[in-house]
């Protein structure tokens, strides 16, 4: 049977040591914050200050999931982190702002998972394009690797592998 | 029928693990009921009222006989010794434990078989025409393109967790047999005039509260484009359909309300995927792909090889209970000598659609000796056998009648869709069965049933429809009201067949009537429509031309309890 082209390791994101960090003051979140490596910002914050921000310093963006992710199109280039957010895990949008993120708009930084993300759904994740999760807290990441690991093929081209199952030449 | 290849086959072995896997963590508590729930949906497994119901998928109701006899195992040593087949084509069991669930999906998996998305906010089994490949009307046969789109949607990353079910039916005949504008997408393959296969796509129709006919997206989409057309519905669905209200999450809803500006949403994603998106082209199906999956659907060879011997039409001295078996459960055929036979699950003292062990393991021995070992499931709950010989029809029906498969009444009104209604379902707000039972009593006579001839009786025992009550001749629908089983009538619904008019939900007639009221409700519009006929009018005819009045005064004639309610 076809073997799928490897997918790079899923990042498992632990919260307490993630590197990026949301703009918040001691106000909540910071209306126009300064460009610094690593800030992870919501979309308003980053409508506010993109005109300023540096060119060359990536930056994150949190978009929720009702989020046309084509309006962020011209900016992709300078950013280097999407989240995008399960408020409930069942609720499936981000799967496809994923999605479109990846084969529509190229965007080749790192898409995040957060929010209610559970083991489950990791192999819907990988393909649709997410290369990190943040689990929630009382996931194991044990049974997250191992959901990843039941199925050697899919029938639909995805993200990984954009042909399907019947154009990879083998039966 | 369609080959499982090998991939096919380590993909549901793949499934089956994969779901032990997760069956396991919540039998040891690591995940929770609440979590579970969605996952084992999507297997098809769904708690009920007295135990978990499984629902098996067979695709668009093909099944074979090898495939029936695993079933009847299951029946037999996991459930209590039946199963129930569905509109959709699927079959359910009632009383598996959810501990012996990962080993009855390890034999399924066994025959080619799973519970994959009959169940859950998913894209559901794709269902189509019983006859599709054997009727003499059809224009382009179903089954490559459904299994194609089967696999399509096996698993598909990005619509496991839509706001609400999703349904897909297929047709390919001049005769819509498949229901098709009352599911969420209803295609039809046709050939333009140039003699190109498409699809005329038809979008957001369906049962339920609100029950809407499909509208027309797209009059002719090239065959190898379909899953991308597919595909951009169901995305933009998966963007904009509402989760707000689980009543208003079916896309019906949001063609409704969006009208033009989904359309204009469907047609911007369907050209961004195919001229923007870096694995559009990738998604179009190819000529090499069609032709290997249609060669799973070849002629069966003995069929190819020797045409079939002399027509067994029934002679004049035929008993006559053949003679209405040939009638009402015989069917054309495209090739000549062959006929396709419905095996009738409607008989006193079973449920609609139900079948035993033992009669699933003589209904699979009958397709073996008959009918080249194959057998449909159809939309209106019986088994159809879709290759038997016109000579073989007379030793076909005693084998039939022996294994009590041989009441002539398709298309009859004991020939009813019910679904499994409160005895079984925790959703349902009234019992069907035992509703279906007093009607099957009341027109156990033959004769009577043939004189009222073509109706569509169709029982929900609550709004979710699954007995199709809003596109029955007669619907009925369960009613909770204090508590108490209600039953709301109503007339005039068609499932889209040409003898039925077009697809339209039928209207209610007066309030609601009480348990003990409703079979003589439905009586007493039988007895109406054989009073106020003309010559040869069948009952939607007389329906339609008389209008729900008199039928509604002689419903009122009946009520008991309900007299004096005000209407």
């Amino acid at each position: 049977m076809s073997q799928r082209p490897t997918a790079s390791p899923m990042k498992f994101i632990d919260f307490h040591h993630d590197r990026w960090h949301a703009a918040i003051g001691e106000d909540g979140p910071m209306p126009t914050p300064d460009p610094c490596a690593n800030r992870l910002l919501s979309l308003e914050q980053w409508h506010a200050v993109r005109e300023h921000w540096p060119l060359d310093l990536r930056a994150g963006v949190s978009l929720p999931n009702d989020v046309d992710v084509e309006t962020l199109a011209p900016d992709l280039p300078r950013l280097a982190l999407i989240t995008l957010h399960f408020p409930k895990w069942v609720d499936g949008r981000a799967y496809s702002q994923a999605r479109v993120l990846r084969s529509r708009l190229h965007f080749r930084g790192e898409v995040r998972a957060t929010g209610e993300v559970l083991v489950d759904m990791l192999p819907l994740l990988q393909r649709t394009g997410f290369d990190a999760v943040q689990l929630r807290a009382d996931q194991r990441i044990e049974s997250a690797q191992r959901a990843l690991g039941f199925f050697a093929g899919h029938y639909q081209g995805d993200v990984l592998d954009a042909q399907p199952h019947f154009s990879r030449g083998t039966a | 029928m369609y080959r499982y290849t090998d991939f096919d086959r380590h993909f549901v072995r793949a499934r089956a693990a994969q779901f032990r896997d997760q069956l396991g963590r919540n039998l040891a508590g690591e995940l929770g009921d609440d979590e579970f729930r969605p996952l084992r949906l999507q297997n098809g497994w769904y708690v009920q009222r007295h135990a978990p119901m499984l629902r098996v998928a067979v695709p668009y109701g093909e099944l074979s006989s090898a495939q029936l006899r695993q079933l009847a195992v299951i029946a037999r040593t996991h459930d209590r010794g039946y199963g129930h087949f569905t509109t959709r084509q699927n079959l359910q069991f009632n009383w598996i434990p959810l501990t012996q669930a990962a080993d009855v999906m390890d034999l399924l998996a066994d025959v080619d078989m799973h519970g994959i998305q009959t169940s859950g906010n998913c894209i559901r089994n794709i269902t189509s025409d019983a006859l599709a490949g054997i009727a003499p009307d059809e224009i382009v046969d179903t089954r490559p393109y459904c299994e194609i789109l089967r696999q399509w949607s096996t698993l598909h990353p990005e619509f496991a967790f839509l706001p609400r079910k999703f349904k897909i039916a297929v047709s390919g005949a001049s005769e819509d047999r498949a229901a098709t504008l009352w599911h969420d997408i209803g295609l039809h393959l046709l050939k333009d005039e140039t003699g190109h296969v498409g699809f005329k796509v038809f979008v957001g129709g369906g049962m339920g509260r609100t029950p809407v006919i499909a509208s027309l997206i797209n009059a002719f989409v090239p065959w190898q484009q379909i899953l991308v057309f597919i595909e951009a519905i169901v995305r933009v669905y998966n963007r904009f359909g509402r989760r707000d209200n689980a009543y208003k999450a079916r896309i019906k809803i949001l063609v409704k309300a969006e009208g033009p500006k989904f359309f204009d949403a469907v047609n911007a994603e369907f050209a961004a995927i195919l001229h923007r998106d870096t694995d559009g082209a990738a998604q179009l199906i190819t000529q090499a792909e069609l032709d290997r999956v249609a060669a799973s659907f070849p002629l069966p060879a003995s069929i190819a090889q020797e045409p079939a011997g002399r027509a067994d039409d029934a002679a004049a001295d035929a008993p006559l209970a053949y003679r209405r078996w040939l009638e009402r459960n015989v069917h054309a055929h495209r090739l000549p000598g062959y006929r396709a036979v419905t095996l009738s699950l409607k008989r006193a003292g079973q449920a609609p659609g139900d079948a035993t062990d033992l009669q699933m393991e003589r209904a699979a021995e009958i397709a073996e000796r008959f009918s080249q070992a194959e057998l449909r499931v159809t939309h209106d709950q019986n088994l159809l056998l879709p290759w038997v010989r016109q000579s073989e029809l007379f030793a076909l029906w005693q084998a039939a009648r022996a294994a009590s498969f041989a009441t002539p009444n398709i298309g009859l009104i004991t020939d009813m869709i019910a679904c499994p209604g409160g005895d079984f379902c925790a959703l349902a707000n009234a019992r069907s069965l035992p509703l279906a039972e007093q009607i099957t009593e009341r027109f156990a006579d033959l004769a009577e049933q043939h004189d009222i001839g073509d109706i569509d009786l169709h029982i929900s025992g609550c709004i979710n429809s699954c007995g199709h009550h809003h596109s029955g001749h007669i619907g009925v629908l369960g009613v909770d009201k204090d508590g108490a089983e209600w039953y709301q009538l109503t007339l005039g619904g068609s499932d889209g067949s040409s003898a039925s008019g077009a697809s339209v939900p039928g209207k209610v007639i007066g309030p609601s009537f009480a348990a003990d009221e409703i079979a003589d409700a439905i009586e007493a519009v039988i007895v109406t429509y054989r009073r106020d006929r003309t010559e040869g009018e069948r009952f939607i005819d007389s329906v339609r031309r008389l209008g729900t009045a008199p039928f509604r005064a002689a419903t009122d004639g009946v009520r008991l309890a309900t007299a004096a309610s005000p209407a």
